[in-house]
């Protein structure tokens, strides 16, 4: 540990640390030069980022350490903070850069002017994620969810407004509920446990006698709620659309990954501790995830169906794909969780531009449009003569634009064809069909959640596509400037380079859900061979 | 030429062309008209390409890996049936272009309509050539979105709109079942790709999924080919412009549905269960289609009813589980494709030269356009099967079906056979309602337009087709037999029985039943005469029976009572209820873990209860209690309550030996109490309304499960927490802190060797938590206006200031200066020595109790002390924290401390201590860790100086507020200042 290429680990975290410490300094009136040094940030976090994937995924083939650890005051991983790095974390780090970069962009136009401190906030925010998904540390974990939520707490209120502020305030309270849960289980399976590296934890699980197992078990319960809230799971996500919707654009596009980040967690945390080599406790909890992220897909696609307001619309989108999410990871399968994670990135990157486009379309139309939406659809609409008018209306090219991203948003979110997400639902489903075996009922309903929850967003996507860009008289352009519209189709040119290539894609997934599954490699990483064998169970 | 170079092209050229035809300016009409035609052209160039392969029986197929992990290729398959639904979407596709530059208006931003056209052009050769079910799934969908795009291009009407949408989630939905029934079938077959599935009839209709996957499959090819009831999409369909209903709404987008049944009818039919859902939506289809056809108003409604009978009857065909009638249904997918399609291009030629579709409008074009009016004429005598037509042939093979229909229930046996005549007396009627209507009878009157004939490029794709249905229903054994052999040999394989196409098959009971259905069509169209002439759109008895309306109706109900009612029951918007499910949802959690396993004792046993101790908790825990009581009904002294809760917490810090924790408690108590007291002032007051109050037993019900939950909980958490202190693993991190803190930290305070080396990098984050939190703070309260309520100047500052005012010799603000005189001397006397304390509290902190954050926090508390009793004006003429600069360079050095590792070649944050020799003290142990413990005091004194600012000036601004406020000020100012 002494080459500056293996400070590379660290880097994500450290740079928007600094940049935004510096932009403190710098004070918020000089915000062009803020402006540079947060875009100079995330483009180093994005390069970074991408340097680590490709280290992470090629690392492997060589057949040499499969992680990076990163050992933060040279303490050995027993006691000390560690950093580690693999393809999971290499894959949200450059999902984690791609969305700030488009939102960081976005925000150029208007939004960073709307309240103070943007920026260093924005880089706080990008910071807390990169540690919370570089750390292998439970207790460092916690530390990055709360930067993380405290710079979050700053984006959702970013801008003001009674809604905002409103929103903001119920987030905030139930992110310091969260919070104290989250302490509470950290706490209890470090009392069991005696440790808080999680590469040490996952050996620890299975010697522990009954008794004690039921503290911890007790412990990982109560930390895997606060996960849970953070992900929106029914009954704990009603906190979520409203929030989201009620952000700003920019803003809101950041802040949709956190709910991903839950979603992480329970991954990582869950696989590693409860995993195959979990003796008693294997899979525990495994169906509370497949039951509520079915729940969750459900409620999510009812307050799909029901919303008439299109940013709100977004944030129930977040809803359904943290539960398809939640019970692909609850089936517990290798190959459910390989679709799941391309199913993660593209619907990361999909949502994200979506919160952005919801702020160009929504611009310029009148208040109330969306309500009347739903009123001209349950009484009927205008009827205009039909043999009228057969002459196409032509479209400007900033409205084709729109048009076709929210065209591309709406198959993304849907989950069809021919995109990326469908490719990812697939890529969920067949092994839960796989030939040969036998299908659980938890299969069958996910097959049936996955079909609904797109059919009930392709209804509510196609309803307010045609509100939005069929019903408004195309003379009402709206104003849209490149660097507002270019993340958009940065993301979703993203997603359809995923659908493209869907094999390497795939490939790196399956890899990434293979390591998860079977955490040897990364427990070998941390903490060395000797440890490695006891009790972590079978490794392919 | 090689196979993948067919199969790639003829897919990927309509969507390049698309994407071109897109780019092209608005009103580039004949550049995209040209383009499109020459890609349909060299698409059907393509096909015809492959035809020597074909039709030796051949396949040929191209295979790219896509998703190797999943096995699934990209893979491309022709064979002779895909050949010939390939030769028909690039063929009629390549009419329909020519004839779309002639219909579409030149004003129309055509180029936008041929790149829609070509996508989905090529979309639908995807679902004819995909090699594995999943792929043809993928295309299936994007034919459906092609769709809406198209019927949506005048989305400027109503109609087009509703149209798009009810066509969209009509096929959408049908698309998803079908994806879930491939997923079945996969799982059954054990691959995807077509030849495995194909060779797999018997696993597949053996197997005890076959039914579920059957299901599915068939609800995604019956709404693709509007079978009943899910028929009402395409009537809707017809908004969308004529050549679009030519092309997708009667020769391809709807025959992809029978093709798909087609496909898989050699595996999946055969069954009770298949004879019987197909068969019954392809007789119920059939006849309603044709009833409802009669009826119509509107040219292409009746067009379009009768493309969904049309339907129902290849549907029907195909559920009759014989080889024969599979034949029957390839071919009639052929004549159908070709007299419709012509029909179709035949009405918009009316309705362009026209102006209206109206039956009721329309009558004698026979003399403007006689030549339409002939090429139309024919295309309905095949529609309506008159002999040495097409329609004709496939009627016949329909009705000799009909009889000779294998099933255990004989009673249907004597049903089809009048189901099919009559279905066809229907279909005379309308066939001759149409051409009798619009072409016969008197001279128009009231007409948009002057009728006459189109430009005869317009007319040539009618030509063409009609042509086509003329040669092939005069001469089919030597016209389209070879194709139809082909097809139907790669369709069923082996079991492809003998069949004789001919003109003339003698007498016979089906030549019988045509004949029968011309004559009783005609009489029925004569009876019908005077009812149609005055009967409103739609047909007698089933006009009530709009599946329109109802499919609306659905959908209102679903998404919007359903989903509101549902929404509004399973979910909540209110935090109170949101925070109990929290609350609710984590006792469960951990009741259900330890439930499961049963919890034991410890190995650690409890010492005894001190009585002093469990005194002071007792005290605690009445603060708590009172703190929670009170929290709703008087907000300060709840605060003042849960400060004392704090300190029973720092004396058990202390009883337990932690003088840092204890340290950092109080001193944290102390800030925070402050800061909300500060805040306290702007809280609105307590709302209290009468009007909205519960009933006294709701109130109480809802008390007694918020006190069960409260108590539930605490008791949870304390035996938990008595559970996990009652234990000790066997190694505990702890063990390495106390055993390196000196050795390897260079500190005997343990807990600051924690913070600062062992999980310094904690304390980092922890550092930048408390920076974004007061950015937050600062940023939300500089755009926080009060409430109104609270914007009023207090009423003891109003007492006071009336005081003053009263009498001559004192100014305002003069008492509260007297007031906090003694008080404001004390604090401006203490505050160095506050200070003096920070410095020596950061200096100790790694070998005694102190650190930077303790330090920090003491050195705020000199500074807010100062606020509070000088006035926020006062403070700041005089003493100037700038409060950002201090976090800034506070985080900087903490971050910095740590960077400065790498250039010693250690990771982050490596700590370095050593003795050092300073001049007068003497050697003094050093550590890095030192000025990562400054960096941390400067940042805490920052943002807890920005939190204050940000407060104090919320007092400076709200009583700008009220009037009279720049005096109050200037007084306020005056009596910080009298010194």
């Amino acid at each position: 540990m002494s080459g500056w290429a293996d400070h590379l680990t660290i880097a994500p975290i450290i740079i928007p640390l600094l940049a935004g410490a510096a932009m403190i300094l710098l004070g918020d009136r000089r915000r062009p030069i803020n402006a540079l040094l947060g875009v100079a940030s995330v483009l180093a976090q994005l390069a970074l980022a991408i340097a680590l994937l490709m280290a992470a995924d090629q690392e492997q083939a060589l057949g040499t350490a499969t992680v990076r650890v990163y050992r933060l005051g040279d303490w050995p991983a027993l006691f000390g903070i560690v950093l580690v790095l693999d393809r999971l974390s290499a894959l949200m780090l450059v999902l984690t850069a791609l969305l700030g970069l488009a939102a960081l962009v976005f925000s150029l136009a208007r939004w960073h002017r709307a309240g103070a401190y943007f920026h260093p906030l924005f880089q706080f925010q990008l910071m807390g994620l990169n540690g919370a998904f570089l750390t292998g540390d439970l207790f460092n974990l916690f530390v990055f969810f709360e930067v993380m939520l405290a710079a979050s707490y700053g984006m959702a209120m970013h801008g003001s407004g009674i809604a905002r502020v409103r929103a903001g305030l119920h987030y905030l309270a139930i992110n310091l509920a969260t919070s104290l849960l989250f302490l509470i289980g950290v706490s209890m399976i470090y009392g069991i446990a005696g440790t808080l590296n999680m590469a040490e934890l996952a050996g620890r699980v299975a010697p522990l006698a009954g008794e004690d197992r039921a503290l911890l078990e007790a412990g990982a319960a109560i930390l895997g709620v606060a996960f849970l809230i953070k992900a929106g799971m029914w009954p704990l996500g009603f906190w979520l659309p409203t929030t989201y919707a009620a952000a700003g654009a920019a803003p809101a596009a950041i802040i949709s990954i956190l709910s991903k980040v839950g979603v992480y967690a329970v991954l990582r945390l869950w696989l590693l501790l409860f995993g195959e080599g979990a003796g008693v406790s294997a899979g525990f909890g495994g169906n509370w995830l497949l039951l509520g992220g079915l729940l969750t897909i459900a409620f999510g696609s009812v307050a799909v169906l029901a919303t008439q307001n299109t940013a709100r619309l977004a944030g129930a989108n977040v809803l359904v794909s943290s539960g398809t999410l939640l019970a692909a990871i609850g089936s517990g399968q290798v190959g459910v969780t390989g679709g799941a994670l391309l199913y993660l990135a593209s619907s990361v990157l999909a949502i994200g531009a979506f919160f952005l486009l919801v702020e160009l379309v929504e611009r310029g139309r009148e208040v109330g449009a969306d309500v009347l939406a739903v009123t001209r659809e349950a009484f009927g609409g205008e009827e205009d003569d039909p043999y009228d008018d057969e002459v196409g209306v032509a479209i400007p090219a900033s409205t084709a634009i729109l048009g076709l991203s929210f065209l591309t948003c709406a198959l993304l979110l849907a989950g069809l064809p021919p995109l990326s997400s469908f490719l990812a639902k697939f890529a969920m489903l067949a092994p839960l069909f796989a030939p040969g075996g036998s299908t659980s009922p938890g299969s069958w309903a996910l097959l049936a959640a996955l079909m609904l929850s797109g059919l009930a967003t392709i209804v509510s996507m196609t309803r307010a596509g045609i509100e939005v860009f069929w019903t408004t008289p195309a003379t009402v352009l709206p104003r849209v400037r490149v660097i507002e519209i270019a993340p958009v189709v940065l993301l979703l040119g993203l997603c359809v380079a995923l659908t493209a290539g869907a094999g390497p894609a795939m490939r790196y997934m399956e890899a990434t859900s293979q390591m998860l599954h079977a955490p040897r490699d990364y427990v070998r990483g941390v903490i060395g061979p000797a440890a490695a064998g006891s009790g972590t169970g079978a490794a392919l | 030429m090689p196979d993948a170079l067919i199969l790639l092209s003829s897919i990927a050229l309509p969507f390049l062309g698309a994407i071109v035809a897109g780019l092209l300016p608005t009103h580039a009409r004949n550049a995209a008209a040209w383009l499109a035609g020459a890609i349909a052209l060299s698409m059907l160039a393509f096909v015809w390409a492959a035809y020597p392969t074909v039709a030796d029986g051949g396949v040929v197929r191209h295979a790219i890996p896509w998703m190797p992990a999943l096995g699934l290729d990209f893979s491309l398959r022709m064979d002779g049936f895909a050949w010939l639904f390939a030769g028909l979407v690039s063929g009629v596709g390549a009419l329909v272009v020519l004839y779309a530059r002639y219909y579409m208006s030149a004003e129309d931003p055509v180029p936008r309509f041929f790149a829609f056209l070509l996508a989905f052009m090529g979309a639908m050769t995807g679902v004819v050539l995909s090699g594995n079910l999943v792929q043809l799934a993928f295309f299936w969908e994007l034919t459906s979105l092609f769709s809406f795009l198209l019927i949506g291009y005048w989305h400027h009407t109503a109609a087009a709109r509703e149209g798009a949408r009810m066509a969209l989630t009509v096929t959408a939905t049908g698309g998803l079942c079908l994806f879930a029934g491939v997923l079945v079938l996969g799982h059954i077959v054990g691959s995807y790709d077509l030849d495995v599935v194909l060779a797999s009839g018997e696993r597949i209709r053996s197997h005890a999924l076959y039914l579920p996957a059957l299901i599915l499959i068939l609800l995604g090819a019956l709404t693709k080919s509007a079978q009943f009831p899910f028929h009402f999409w395409l009537p809707q369909a017809m908004a969308a412009p004529t050549p679009v209903s030519a092309y997708l709404h009667s020769a391809t987008l709807v025959k992809a549905g029978v093709f798909l049944m087609a496909r898989l009818w050699p595996v999946m039919a055969g069954t009770e269960a298949w004879f019987w859902i197909v068969g019954t939506a392809g007789v119920a289809t059939l006849l309603l289609g044709a009833y409802v056809a009669i009826f119509q108003l509107d040219l292409k409604g009746l067009l379009a009813y009768s493309t969904i009978s049309h339907l129902g009857l290849i549907t029907l065909l195909l559920g009759l589980n014989s080889e024969l009638a599979m034949v029957a249904a390839i071919f009639h997918i052929l004549n159908h494709a070709t007299f419709k399609a012509s029909l179709f291009m035949a009405v918009g030629i009316i309705d362009h030269e026209t102006g209206t579709r109206d039956i009721r409008r329309l009558s004698g074009l026979n003399r403007s356009m006689p030549f339409t009016a002939r090429l139309a004429l024919v295309a309905a005598a095949a529609m309506a099967g008159v002999p040495l037509l097409n329609g004709f042939l496939s009627k016949e093979m329909f009705f000799a079906e009909a009889l000779s229909a294998q099933t255990s229930q004989l009673f249907l046996l004597q049903i089809l056979p009048l189901a099919a005549t009559a279905a066809s007396a229907f279909s005379v009627a309308y066939s001759l309602r149409f051409i009798h209507g619009a072409f016969f009878g008197p001279d128009p009157t009231d007409l948009p337009r002057t009728p006459h004939e189109p430009p005869a490029w317009m007319r040539f794709p009618v030509e063409i087709l009609v042509l086509a249905c003329i040669i092939v229903g005069i001469l089919p054994a030597a016209t389209v037999g070879p194709f139809l052999d082909m097809a139907a040999h790669a369709a069923l394989g082996a079991a492809t029985p003998d069949y004789s196409l001919a003109v003339w098959h003698g007498f016979s009971l089906p030549l019988l039943m045509s004949f029968i259905a011309l004559t009783a069509g005609v009489a029925l169209y004569i009876g019908l005469q005077k009812q149609l002439r005055s009967a409103p759109d739609g047909p007698p008895m089933l006009r009530s029976f709009d599946g329109r309306r109802m499919f609306e109706r659905a959908m209102v109900f679903l998404s919007w009572r359903l989903a509101r009612t549902l929404e509004r029951l399973l979910g909540t918007r209110r935090l109170q209820p949101q925070l109990r499910l929290l609350v609710c949802v984590a006792i469960l959690a951990g009741a259900i873990a330890v439930q499961v396993r049963g919890l034991g004792p410890g190995n650690v046993m409890p010492s005894g209860i001190d009585p002093v101790l469990a005194l002071v908790w007792v005290g605690g825990a009445a603060c708590a209690f009172g703190a929670a009581w009170l929290a709703k009904f008087h907000r300060l002294a709840a605060l003042i309550l849960l400060g004392g809760t704090g300190l029973v917490t720092c004396v058990t810090f202390v009883w337990f030996s932690a003088p840092d924790l204890a340290l950092t408690q109080l001193l944290v108590e102390v800030v925070t109490t402050i800061l909300l007291l500060l805040g306290l002032r702007w809280l609105p007051k307590r709302i209290d309304n009468p009007a909205t109050r519960q009933a006294e037993v709701v109130t109480l019900t809802r008390r007694l499960r918020d006190l069960t939950i409260a108590i539930s909980a605490g008791a949870g958490m304390a035996g938990l927490a008595y559970g996990v202190m009652t234990r000790s693993p066997p190694e505990l991190l702890a063990q390495h802190f106390l055993a390196r803190a000196y050795t390897e930290g260079g500190g005997t305070n343990v807990v600051n060797v924690i913070l600062v080396d062992f999980r310094g990098f904690d304390t980092l984050g922890e550092i930048t938590v408390l920076a974004a939190v007061a950015l937050v703070a600062y940023a939300l309260l500089r755009r926080f206006r009060p409430a109104p309520d609270s914007v009023e100047i207090p009423e003891q500052q109003r007492d006071q200031s009336a005081y003053d005012e009263a009498r001559p010799d004192r100014s305002e603000g003069d008492t509260v200066a007297d007031w906090l005189l003694v008080p404001s001397v004390l604090t401006r006397l203490l505050f160095p020595v506050i200070i003096l304390v920070a410095a020596y509290l950061l200096l100790r902190g790694h070998d005694q109790p102190g650190g930077g954050f303790v330090a920090g926090l003491t050195a705020s508390i000199a500074i807010i002390l100062q606020y509070m009793i000088g006035g926020t004006h006062w403070v700041e003429d005089r003493l100037r924290v700038p409060p950002l600069r201090w976090m800034g360079v506070g985080l900087l050095l903490a971050a910095g401390t740590g960077l400065a590792a790498w250039f010693f070649g250690r990771p982050f944050m490596t700590s370095y201590f050593s003795y050092l020799g300073l001049p007068l003290l003497g050697e003094v142990p050093t550590a890095s860790a030192l000025v990562f413990d400054i960096g941390v005091f400067a940042l805490v004194v920052g943002a807890t100086v920005l939190i204050l600012i940000a407060l104090a000036h919320q007092s400076v601004r709200g009583q700008r507020a009220v009037p009279r406020s720049s005096e109050g000020r200037a007084a306020a100012t005056r009596v910080a200042g009298d010194d």
